[in-house]
């Protein structure tokens, strides 16, 4: 019967977003352990694994259809948050087919792809799109083939060259960002592209991260959860909206805290391109706000844990200074102390209230 | 607030010829730096300049048949492009300048199909930056300050030591987004 699509939420305005209940027992809780410290934190992406939402490719949850409605706003608002550099065609078209023929393999009730030579034949039933265009011809679909691919796609993804013994972002489909911004970024190598981030460049991570990367094989993609928090159910958090976001921080109360205040995680996978040599990144971002996280014994308590123990430097650089007091003080009157198994897993099959 | 930590931007070194090229060519943005090293280490070496018509740099320059000067940087810019248009393999390419003209000197030279192996860049001069407003995409030009007002769309930007070589400029950031107009005092920090 396949993923069943709340086709009305908004990510703004009135912010109508919510989970169901099977949506936050699936969610994927980013802390394995009761601290967090950045590191090369990368895992084969195969389907076994701690989470649900590890199980395919790319993850289509009941949010698909109003999350490429809301990446469409963006788009129209603003249409450089999609940006490919020329020399990134062959990239393109390996994205198009990696993300058409994962989701018509994994949810074949939703998606179909007849490929006959280079005519292709593209189906998407919950956006209701019947699409035919030869597989190489940018000139046979409505945009560039990155474009035409990610708006039916939820989260962002950038496409990285490798030169050099490096990695540069030429490319990206950027609209549910946590804070950064694809058009200055754009060209970037991969120190360059981390440069903000605090402790991580001391402690070696992106010299070893890249090392990494730069090894990766095709047909053996890799994840790794990273996360941060935003007010409200908002996707577009992007340094260009910072303006419309920021104030949002200034609005968090012990009254509304655990309405507002959301965990945001990123599931980042990374995928070696067959024809292109270039690695895909997917930047896929899930909302759970404070009041379901509480609904979860174990990860309410861990995340008061989590937070408790956070360097400054990094509440500071994910924004979280203006609120984190009230969140935690609201956790702790639940946290008994009692230890808590590893890993993200809920430890439970329904939810408590 | 000088050092925000942030380990991406590039550093420079003193300029040196380098000898596997066939032939040098140096652009300054500035007729006072001093290229004298240089001609010693390779006599052929190419000097463009920027010297406006009504300095008296420009008036006191005797002519030389390896100095050119221009009237703007951006003389000199468009100039430079054409000249790469033309050249062939065995160019090196050393500027020195502000740090805005470096990377647009270097974007030239990328767009030539040159490899960053051929060309060199060293910082002289001012360390006022070029400033990018993330929030309308403005460029602000020879921002010495912390905080500056954006030219296009007002805000009171936070020069971020976020460096984007393409676009040759700092990252500004709407400073009091979170509560508007909370703007700390600017300090003169890039003179």
């Amino acid at each position: 019967m396949g993923v069943q699509f709340k086709t009305n939420e908004t990510f703004r305005n009135e912010f109508s977003y919510k989970n169901s209940e099977a949506a936050v027992l699936r969610f994927p809780f980013p802390f394995g352990e009761d601290k967090y410290m950045y590191s090369v934190n990368m895992e084969p992406h195969v389907k076994n694994g701690a989470c649900p939402v590890y199980e395919h490719a790319f993850d289509v949850d009941e949010h698909y259809v109003a999350e490429c409605r809301e990446r469409a706003l963006v788009l129209e608002g603003d249409p450089k948050r999609c940006r490919v550099l020329p020399h990134m065609m062959p990239a393109q078209w390996d994205t198009l087919e990696l993300i058409m023929e994962s989701l018509a393999t994994d949810y074949p009730e939703h998606f179909s792809l007849t490929r006959d030579g280079s005519d292709w034949h593209w189906i998407n039933r919950p956006l209701n799109i019947d699409q035919r265009f030869v597989f190489g011809d940018a000139n046979t679909l409505p945009y560039e083939p990155l474009e035409y691919v990610t708006r039916q796609a939820q989260g962002d993804f950038t496409l990285q060259d490798q030169r050099d013994h490096n990695l540069y972002v030429d490319g990206g489909m950027v609209t549910c960002q946590a804070d950064w911004s694809l058009e200055f970024d754009i060209g970037m190598s991969f120190h360059e592209w981390h440069g903000p981030v605090p402790l991580a460049h001391d402690i070696g991570v992106f010299d070893r991260a890249l090392q990494y990367l730069l090894r990766l094989q095709y047909g053996h993609p890799v994840r790794r959860l990273n996360w941060t928090m935003t007010i409200n159910p908002r996707m577009d958090t992007s340094p260009e909206n910072y303006p419309d976001w920021g104030p949002d921080r200034t609005t968090v109360t012990a009254e509304n805290v655990a309405q507002k205040v959301h965990l945001r995680v990123e599931l980042q996978t990374l995928f070696r391109l067959p024809r292109s040599n270039a690695i895909l990144f997917g930047v896929r971002c899930y909302l759970i706000s404070l009041e379901d996280i509480e609904r979860v014994e174990k990860w309410r308590k861990r995340l008061h844990r989590v937070l408790k123990s956070l360097p400054p430097e990094l509440a500071e650089y994910k924004g979280l200074t203006r609120y984190q007091d009230l969140v935690m003080s609201r956790l702790s009157a639940r946290d008994d102390g009692a230890t808590l198994s590893l890993g993200i897993q809920p430890d439970q099959s329904s939810l408590t209230n | 607030m000088i050092d925000q930590g942030i380990k991406s931007r590039p550093t420079y070194d003193r300029l040196q010829i380098d000898r596997t090229g066939l032939r040098h060519l140096l652009v300054v943005d500035a007729p006072s730096y001093p290229s004298g090293s240089l001609v010693v280490e390779a006599a052929e070496l190419e000097v463009w300049s920027v010297a406006s018509l009504e300095s008296e740099a420009a008036l006191e320059a005797p002519p030389h048949q390896n100095r050119r000067s221009f009237r703007s940087v951006r003389h000199l810019l468009d100039r430079l492009g054409h000249h790469l248009k033309q050249e062939k393999m065995g160019l090196r390419l050393y500027a020195a300048g502000k740090e805005s003209f470096l990377w647009d000197v270097y974007s030239a030279a990328q767009g030539a199909g040159m490899d960053k192996r051929e060309v060199f860049l060293s910082h002289f001069g001012s360390l006022a930056r070029r400033v990018h407003c993330v929030h309308c995409r403005t460029f602000n030009e020879r921002v010495t300050t912390t905080i500056v007002c954006c030219e296009g769309c007002g805000a009171n930007l936070f020069v971020r030591d976020h460096f984007s070589r393409r676009l040759s400029a700092f990252m500004g950031v709407k400073v009091d987004a979170e509560v508007p107009g909370d703007v700390p005092p600017a300090e003169q920090a890039y003179l």
